[in-house]
């Protein structure tokens, strides 16, 4: 009477299941799907785009001005005047106390004679100012140390050392604080930027996560039918299940490539400018992207699978009780 | 090969469907449950092929205690399971072959198994001619043999017919009942869902008769009372 025993076993059913054609059915499926409700697709990949413009615009925001501080940065150093009476090797002296300081990456020494070349050469124009040196018999104008700090926020603490310290009759004048209001500004601008554009891509990803939500819902509705039938002869829950979920992968890996496609002629666009802004080729917004390219789309469409993924298996299990 | 032993069903709150049932369906037999519309015997079925949970009592088919079934086990029950309906479910875009290889397809059958199976099943059902028909251009009558045909692709031990002659006219009505008698006649177990009393009574086969969810009259070869 064997045969008339039902079995738990899959595979004892005359046939094994075959996993690659259930693959290649299930991304059938999932591929007439994405078909079927066209305009629905059409509208939950441009709001994919929308997002992925919008979270790229902000790794841009980010990039820039990341490089534009830097730039900054390099061009930051404090230069400490000296008073014309002050002997070159007391200036040395000064050299090689600021260089055992720990939070002193660079000192450049700019002598005397070197210094009057250059306040000549910036006032060559002014011959007022050039005869009367011409008049003096002293070299009015004093020796310069150039300090570069490892990092920004320790001129201050360099300052505060070099007040308090011995030397300090010796220094004419010292001059820092322009560019920390520069970096503030930058940094305050880019702050802005960030926090509008995080608002931004906050409700794009929102709207995106509702609306792959609502697209997975309508094909799971679109296919009712089937789905009860694929119930009733049999399909595992895999199976009913995996169509839906690829179709939503399909949406995130589809709209990354668009918008690849989108990004590269905006980052052209944008290129210039930002050479202007920077009066430097070192930087160029593209060549980053390239450079960085699955670092950033990589992540980026991981990112949004989870998401769709999650969205839609919220979706799935809602509607599709199997 | 089937037995239903103290089945109860309770929908929530407090809607008796079933009341107690005690069924043994041997191997082999041709079993037709009667009985009024809303007296239970959709969710007697509906127990059998997992779609819902008794509420008491316990189910065994085959020697496998699906009481208390995982999900996971459903689909490999409902491959050793033919289940035909009154309005046969098959889908409207699909051919056919298509409709009956669906059911291949979706438990991972492979194509070369299924160029196989479908003419198979068509020549029982009498419809070779006719794979490449959509259900649109079918009779009543050859639509619920293209339901019966897909439900033969798994070559179930147990073929339950719920209401398979609801829609049709006396003519395909026996058409079809007579498709099930000679599938009854290869080995496999039928149960017959109607309230057709002269599709019972022409088949002269055993009669179970529900009411209010019980089982009040079971006879070896019987004829509609109610």
């Amino acid at each position: 009477m064997a045969p008339l025993y039902l079995t738990k076993k899959s595979e004892n059913i005359y046939y094994n299941f075959m996993v690659i054609s259930s693959l290649y059915r299930i991304f059938l499926f999932a591929w007439q799907s994405f078909w079927r409700n066209f305009w629905l697709s059409l509208v939950t990949i441009t709001i994919i785009i929308l997002t992925f413009i919008s979270i790229n615009f902000l790794v841009v925001v980010n990039i820039t001005t990341d490089a534009a501080i830097n730039i900054v940065k390099e061009k930051i150093d404090v230069s400490i005047y000296f008073r014309p009476d002050t002997t070159e090797n007391q200036v040395f002296e000064v050299k090689t106390y600021l260089s055992s300081l720990t939070q002193v990456k660079d000192i450049s020494y700019v002598s005397q004679q070197e210094a009057l070349e250059k306040f000549r050469q910036l006032h060559r124009e002014d011959s007022v100012i050039i005869e009367s040196l011409e008049e003096l018999e002293d070299n009015p104008i004093g020796a310069t140390l150039q300090v570069k700090a490892k990092d920004m926020d320790e001129y201050p603490a360099i300052m505060e050392v070099l007040d308090n310290s011995k030397y300090n009759n010796l220094i004419l004048d010292k001059n820092f604080d322009d560019h920390k209001t520069y970096i503030g500004k930058i940094k305050n601008l880019s702050e802005n930027i960030k926090r509008i554009g995080l608002l931004t891509s906050g409700i794009f990803v929102f709207i995106a996560l509702l609306i792959v939500f609502n697209t997975i819902r309508v094909a799971i509705y679109t296919h009712r039918q089937e789905v009860k039938i694929m119930k009733l002869v049999g399909a595992t829950n895999w199976f009913i299940r995996s169509p839906f979920l690829l179709e939503a992968i399909l949406y995130g890996i589809i709209g990354c490539v668009f918008s690849i496609i989108v990004i590269y002629p905006l980052l052209n666009i944008v290129q210039p400018y930002l050479e202007n802004f920077f009066l430097t080729e070192e930087f160029n917004i593209v060549y980053y992207f390239n450079d960085n390219f699955w670092k950033i789309f990589g992540l980026e469409i991981l990112i949004v699978i989870l998401l769709n993924i999650i969205s839609s298996s919220i979706a799935i299990r809602r509607y599709l009780k199997v | 090969m089937i037995i239903f032993k103290n089945i109860s069903k309770i929908y929530p709150p407090d809607v008796t469907a079933l009341n107690n049932i005690n069924l043994h369906i041997k191997p082999k037999e041709f079993v037709s449950i009667v009985g009024r519309s809303g007296t239970g015997k959709t969710t007697l079925m509906k127990i059998l092929t997992a779609e819902e949970p008794s509420t008491k009592g316990r189910v065994i088919i085959g020697g496998w205690d699906i009481t208390d079934i995982k999900s996971t086990e459903v689909p490999i029950l409902r491959r050793q399971i033919g289940v035909v309906f009154q309005d046969f479910k098959l889908l409207p875009k699909k051919t056919v072959f298509e409709n009956i290889a669906f059911a291949l397809q979706v438990s991972g059958a492979e194509r070369k198994k299924i160029k196989e199976i479908v003419p198979q099943v068509l020549k029982i059902v009498g419809l070779i001619n006719k794979e490449g028909r959509y259900p649109i251009q079918l009779s009543g009558g050859e639509q619920q043999r293209v339901a019966i045909a897909r439900s033969l692709v798994h070559r179930p031990k147990i073929l339950i017919a719920d209401e398979p002659t609801g829609n049709l006219d006396s003519i395909n009505t026996q058409e079809i009942v007579d498709l099930l008698l000679k599938i009854n006649e290869f080995g496999t177990t039928v149960v017959l869902v109607t309230h057709n009393r002269e599709v019972v009574n022409s088949i002269n086969k055993r009669v179970v008769t529900l009411d209010n969810g019980a089982i009040i009259s079971d006879q070896k070869v019987g004829k509609y009372i109610l």
